[in-house]
């Protein structure tokens, strides 16, 4: 049980920065998710606060205590990794206890807290097997395993589901979810996979080039993305991102913020049919339909030669190369200026 | 393991190409083995006129002599010392590299410029240095109150030729050691140091059990070594003296054969050496195939 605290945290490899300045606060229990880009700097703040990577300067404080100094074993952390990093020449049982061994734990303290890792984690007839003989899915939870037996004040986790397939890695990130839950132990988690950020984190920290983009509940930022970066990163297909000549050359004016030079919409948000409130319409040639089970992907060239894609229900009858009219209603735009990368309408409605 | 096959359509090409490589085995390698095997088993006139078939006299005669018992025991030490001095430092040299220098390639090239260098001129070298008269480690040994004279002492002898043995062997077993740390995926000591282990525990626990494929191997290999490959090394530094104290097999082969003139006895001793060759060879071999199982 424990907060964490990052102080203007910063990295920096010989001259090159990694981690420009990132301060957050993780309240006790919360799960936290870092997303960004691959070489955004996750894997580098991640590997700070286990304190694996030295810190060039800032601060990180684990339950009130400042632990910049502090060794890996002394800051009361486990981390899951990416490889698991489960040691191979050890039976299952071993790397669960290898942790509290080191720590002087006493054999009964040992014996039970394993037997309720194995249970939770569904390991107990592997306990005898080496990492080798088991299945991807398997490992990783050997890997959660060790983690939870040490009954930590965090849980660090590095990509922890990238090296399993798509079936896996949704029913291993529904696990996670609910072992964080009964366990509430505060967590970091870092992943590039947007979805796996917005199901899993209590609050996301979007992070670009060593930045801190956005931080905010999954809703918040998919609802108010604050930068254009955040706008195009999450939400899948990404929103589309129109330029406002774009939209004037169309013909019609918008009640837009001063400055804005970029209007976002998501995939669903546009439509073919003209709705109710205040909108525009722009025309558009259909080039590409794509089904994607319940419902459709049409990529549609506006008549300033950009392409937006439309999130439509079900399959509609369209050939490709079709003259549509796509709608956008101003209620649902989002404007971003260009120069600073900003959301525009920040002040007005908060 | 991949292996890539050559399909030739002609029958009698591979053997053609086969020729050169079996012609160099067969004419430097089997024919002497059988020469030797052939040997034990005769006694030759000391004038060469005459040879007699003796069966195992020369193998009976060998293990009653004091000298050869001497020398087996020699031999082992020497064996012992020179595959634990050598693969210890070159372990603390290994780990030291990689722990500082991940990427620096400097010191991995000046560590392995002693591989380069022949047995004899090793020998030469830690002759000098030795040299009772003109070298400089005996000078400076003596300033500190110890007496060194490989020349008449048997246990200075011996530690000189197992420091010259050792020293050449280093870079070979640093270069093996280096490679098998770096395969050691960081992540694992990482994970160890955040599950509360130290520096050592963190090395003698996680690094040197996974490092056991490669021990193992260089083990063989410096056994190999030790015992076969530094005739040259004895024989530049203290030619088997003095008084027979660092008169080990290999070099004893050679000294009763070619200086003692005792063909049976030194063809003898050379078959005795080559079935412990094969017997090293037979378990590198398993060893290769297997692997060292964690
Ligand atoms: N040991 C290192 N030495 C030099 N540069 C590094 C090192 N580790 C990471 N970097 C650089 O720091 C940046 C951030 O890396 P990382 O934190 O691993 O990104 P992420 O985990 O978000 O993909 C990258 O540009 C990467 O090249
Ligand atoms: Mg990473």
């Amino acid at each position: 049980m424990a907060t964490i605290n990052l102080v203007d945290l910063k990295k920096n490899y010989g001259p090159v920065p990694a981690v420009k300045g990132i301060n957050l606060s993780v309240a006790d229990g919360e799960l936290i998710v870092l997303v960004g880009p691959s070489g955004c700097g996750k894997s580098t703040l991640l590997r700070m606060v286990a304190g694996l990577e030295s810190v060039t300067s800032g601060r990180i404080e684990i339950g009130g205590r400042d632990v910049v100094r502090a060794e890996p074993a002394e800051r009361d952390i486990a981390m899951v990794f990416q490889n698991y990093a489960l040691y191979p020449h050890m039976s299952v049982r071993q790397n669960l206890e290898y942790g509290l061994k080191n720590r002087g734990t006493p054999r009964e303290e040992i014996d039970r807290r394993v037997r309720e890792a194995a249970d939770i984690l569904e390991i107990g007839p592997m306990l005898d097997r080496k990492p080798r003989q088991l299945s991807g899915g398997q490992r990783q939870r050997v890997a959660m395993g060790r983690a939870i037996v040490r009954e930590p004040a965090a849980f660090l986790f590095d990509e922890p589901l990238s090296n399993l397939d798509a079936k896996l890695r949704v029913q291993m990130r529904v696990e996670i979810r609910k072992l964080q839950r009964r366990l509430k132990t505060t967590s970091l988690y870092v992943t590039h996979d947007q979805l796996e950020a917005m199901t899993l984190a209590d609050r996301l920290v979007v992070m670009n080039g060593g930045l801190v983009e956005q931080i905010g509940t999954p809703v918040e930022v998919y609802d108010r993305p604050a930068t254009l970066f955040v706008a195009g990163f999450i939400g899948s297909p990404p929103m589309n991102l129109i330029s406002v000549e774009g939209l004037a050359s169309a013909g019609q004016s918008l009640p837009l913020p001063r400055g804005t030079d970029i209007v976002g919409i998501r995939p669903d948000e546009l439509t073919l049919d003209a709705p109710a409130g205040a909108h525009v319409a722009l025309p558009g040639t259909v080039e590409l339909l794509e089904p994607i089970g319940g419902e459709s992907h049409l990529h549609v060239m506006l008549g300033n030669g950009q392409t937006v894609i439309l999130s439509v229900p079900g399959r509609p009858d369209i050939a490709e190369g079709a003259a549509v009219t796509v709608h956008a209603e101003h209620a649902q735009m989002h404007p971003f200026s260009k120069e600073t990368g900003r959301r525009t309408d920040a002040v007005a409605n908060p | 393991m991949q292996t890539k096959r050559t399909i030739f359509p002609n029958k009698l090409l591979p053997y053609l190409l086969l020729t050169p490589q079996l012609a160099v085995t067969l004419i430097f390698f089997i024919w002497p083995a059988a020469q030797a095997v052939k040997s034990s088993f005769e006694r030759e006139d000391p004038f060469g006129f005459r040879t007699t078939f003796i069966w195992f006299e020369n193998y009976t005669r060998l293990f009653s002599e004091a000298t050869y018992l001497n020398s087996v025991g020699k031999t082992a030490l020497f064996a012992i010392s020179v595959t634990l001095l050598s693969m210890s430092l070159s372990l603390l040299l290994a780990v030291a590299v990689n722990r500082v220098l991940r990427t620096n390639r400097l010191y991995t090239t000046l560590l392995v410029w002693p591989y380069a260098v022949a047995p004899v001129v090793v020998g030469i070298l830690w002759w000098f240095m030795f040299n009772p008269s003109i070298g400089i480690a005996p000078y400076l040994m003596r300033g500190l109150g110890i007496d060194w004279n490989h020349r008449i002492d048997g246990t200075d002898a011996m530690l000189l030729v197992i420091m010259a043995a050792s020293w050449k062997q280093i870079s070979y077993n640093f270069l093996f050691f280096v490679a098998g740390l770096q395969s050691v995926p960081q992540s694992l000591t990482e994970a160890a140091a955040i599950d509360g282990a130290g520096p050592f525990k963190r090395f003698w626990t996680i690094v040197f059990p996974l490092l056991s494929p490669t021990t193992f191997f260089l083990l063989i290999v410096n056994i190999n070594y030790a015992m076969f490959d530094t005739f040259g090394i004895i024989d530049a530094t203290t030619s088997g003296g003095p008084a027979q104290a660092t008169n080990i097999l290999v070099y004893k082969v050679y000294a009763d054969g070619f200086l003692g003139l005792n063909i049976g006895s030194s063809a003898a001793q050379s078959v005795v050496l080559m079935l412990i060759v094969i017997a090293l060879t037979a378990v590198q071999f398993r060893f290769v195939e297997r692997r060292v199982q964690y």
